[in-house]
């Protein structure tokens, strides 16, 4: 057994959940079997996850629906009582729900909404404002600070009921965010948002981690939530942690090559490009083609001497393949990059 | 404390001014009132109404009137505090906004306990504390007897509390639960009238089993100085003891949480 770092701000040993599941077959008939005779299953949605964040560090938690990472943070937070493992979160035992420990973190679920919905916002801040018992000054400071940074002129004295969603959701983020936690977990905070909006709330979480020196887990199904804030990554697959590490060990890991782009003077098929990579596309004038990563100095060459080119450029991966590559292989063991 | 207290304060100005936002609702709750009151009546103007009724089970209209009043105001504490809470945490444990209430550095219970408040019933209030002062006029009620109703009905209160609390805390395990409060409704309705004027059986099933007759017919019985010891003292105790068991009943049920998906 590893012994916890000392100033860790989140500390995870071995960290499993189960849950009973029953199952109901489709159709009337499977409903009635069902009522009269529950067929459970144990499901088991985290299995062995283990690590550590220092304070103020900001990690992306990613992986496919279902992979565990909502019940992790849920765990977390001290929502869910772990099955099995060892669990610290500012110093304390999340599952005894401490008011100290409640006070230190804030959970934001992009699809789940705790403001007041005929209410204005500010009434709810209030509310919060009590919970939380927030001084007057240190309440007004916050404000002001939230009002600047996301933008909420105009919009708290509205009915909730009444605003967008990404409205809506900035409020949430204050509300969730009022009494200046130190650990925070987001789980998909941007989902739903327009490019403008996911930029506003990205600008917020980083201006809030840099001036409070907050720790950040952040689950998103927008890899550039991830990538614009997150250095160190996640990756939580069927219950497992696949990978720890940088961002940048991450794509190069995960990517069996990159991505070549040319654009080229004279045009030429797809056979004729064939020998210098695979996934060729040939759209017009451009193309593009994968390289494997030690290839890509000899043959961006090889490209250059043989065909008439007018630019050429290496890209690594999007990230969303680096995913997919990553949950399609078969070998299931961490890597700390 | 004093922060619980200013949080209740918070709490039923927030959801005042929810409730203000739909105005069309006063009609419908007033009437639902009335109503209320009418079936309530009906009930103990049919078993008075035949000629030569003086007393029924021992109890005068007056007296009978008396547990009526006691009634009504119990449907005003249940539909005004209790039951506009206790109705949403079935609703919050299935759509998952139970999460928020336990983030909160608060207590969980005092949370879904205080929340809410259905301003719309203060009517149910007023007809019942009319219907008591009326009845009560009527007879003599010393000052002892009227200490002892109010902190008896009090009593009667934390067991209403209680009993509801337990039936929606199921919630956490079976999720859906409006069945459970259409239970707590039907045999609370057996409340109007007082328990002496059922047969024994029936009597000790709404004494023991199901604490009714402690909630109207006890307080009632206090104010007219009819109450025996064993019934003054076992009030107190029975709400006690509820409060204790609920409360274990809802920190297992809380720790069993499961959190809707998001």
């Amino acid at each position: 057994m590893t012994t916890p770092t000392p100033d860790a701000a989140v500390h995870v040993r071995d960290l499993r959940k189960s849950y009973t599941v029953h199952e109901k077959e489709p159709g009337f008939l499977g409903s009635l079997r069902s009522f009269v005779r529950r067929q459970s299953r144990e499901v088991e949605a985290v299995r062995g996850v283990s690590f550590d964040l220092a304070p103020g560090e900001v990690v992306g938690f990613l992986g496919p629906n279902g992979a565990g990472k909502t019940t992790t943070l849920k765990m977390l937070s001290g929502l869910l009582h772990p099955s099995g493992g060892e669990l610290r979160v500012a110093g304390f035992e999340p599952r005894r729900r401490e008011a100290d420990f409640l006070r230190r973190i804030t959970l934001v679920m992009g699809q789940k909404q705790q403001l007041i919905w005929d209410l204005p916002a500010l009434d709810s801040f209030l509310v919060n404002q009590a919970i939380y018992e927030i001084p007057d000054p240190q309440y007004r400071a916050t404000m002001h600070e939230f009002t600047e940074v996301l933008g909420l002129e105009g919009i708290l004295k509205k009915q909730v009921r009444k605003l967008s969603l990404g409205e809506r959701m900035k409020c949430e983020l204050a509300a969730a965010l009022l009494h200046r936690p130190r650990v925070l977990f987001l789980d998909e905070p941007t989902i739903g948002l327009d490019v403008n909006m996911q930029e506003a709330v990205r600008a917020f979480i980083r201006d809030y981690n840099e001036r409070y020196g907050a720790t950040v887990i952040l689950t998103s199904h927008y890899m550039a939530d991830v990538t614009a804030l997150a250095r160190r990554i996640l990756v939580i697959d069927q219950g497992q942690l696949v990978f720890d590490g940088d961002l940048a060990r991450l794509v190069e890991r995960g990517g069996g090559g990159k991505t070549v782009r040319l654009q080229l003077r004279r045009p030429v098929t797809a056979e004729a490009l064939a020998g210098y990579g695979s996934d060729v596309k040939v759209d017009g004038l451009s193309a593009e083609l994968t390289v494997p990563r030690a290839e890509v100095s000899p043959r961006a060459a090889r490209l250059l001497a043989d065909l008439d080119v007018a630019d050429l450029t290496v890209e690594d991966p999007p990230i969303e393949a680096v995913m997919a590559e990553l949950f399609g292989r078969k070998d299931r063991e961490v890597v700390r990059g | 404390m004093t922060r619980y207290l200013r949080l209740m304060r918070l709490f039923t100005g927030a959801t005042l001014s929810a409730q203000l936002e739909y105005r069309a609702n006063f009609l419908g709750a007033i009437l639902a009132s009335l109503g209320e009151v009418g079936v309530a009546l009906l009930g103990i103007g049919v078993l008075f109404g035949q000629p030569g009724t003086e007393t029924v089970g021992g109890w005068t209209f007056r007296e009978a009137l008396l547990v009526t009043g006691f009634f009504m105001l119990t449907e005003g504490v249940i539909s005004v505090f209790i039951q506009p809470n206790m109705s949403k945490i079935a609703e919050a444990v299935r759509t998952g906004s139970m999460d928020f209430t336990l983030l909160k550095p608060l207590d969980a219970q005092f949370g879904v306990s205080t929340r809410h408040l259905n301003v719309l019933r203060v009517g149910d209030l007023l007809i019942g504390l009319g219907l008591i002062a009326y009845a009560a006029s009527g007879l003599t009620v010393t000052g002892g007897g009227l200490a002892g109703a109010a902190v008896l009905y009090l009593s009667a209160v934390v067991i209403v509390y209680c009993i509801w609390l337990a039936l929606s805390t199921t919630a956490f395990w079976f999720v859906k639960t409006q069945n459970a409060s259409e239970l707590f409704n039907g045999v609370f309705g057996a409340a109007r009238f007082p328990v002496t004027a059922f047969p024994v059986p029936v009597r000790a099933l709404l004494t023991f089993v199901v604490p009714v007759a402690l909630i109207t017919t006890v307080p009632a019985q206090a104010l007219t100085g009819t109450l025996t010891p064993a019934l003054a003292l076992a009030s107190p105790l029975v709400a006690g003891a509820a409060f204790v068991l609920t409360r274990l009943f809802w920190l297992r049920a809380v720790a069993s949480y499961t959190s809707a998906s998001s």
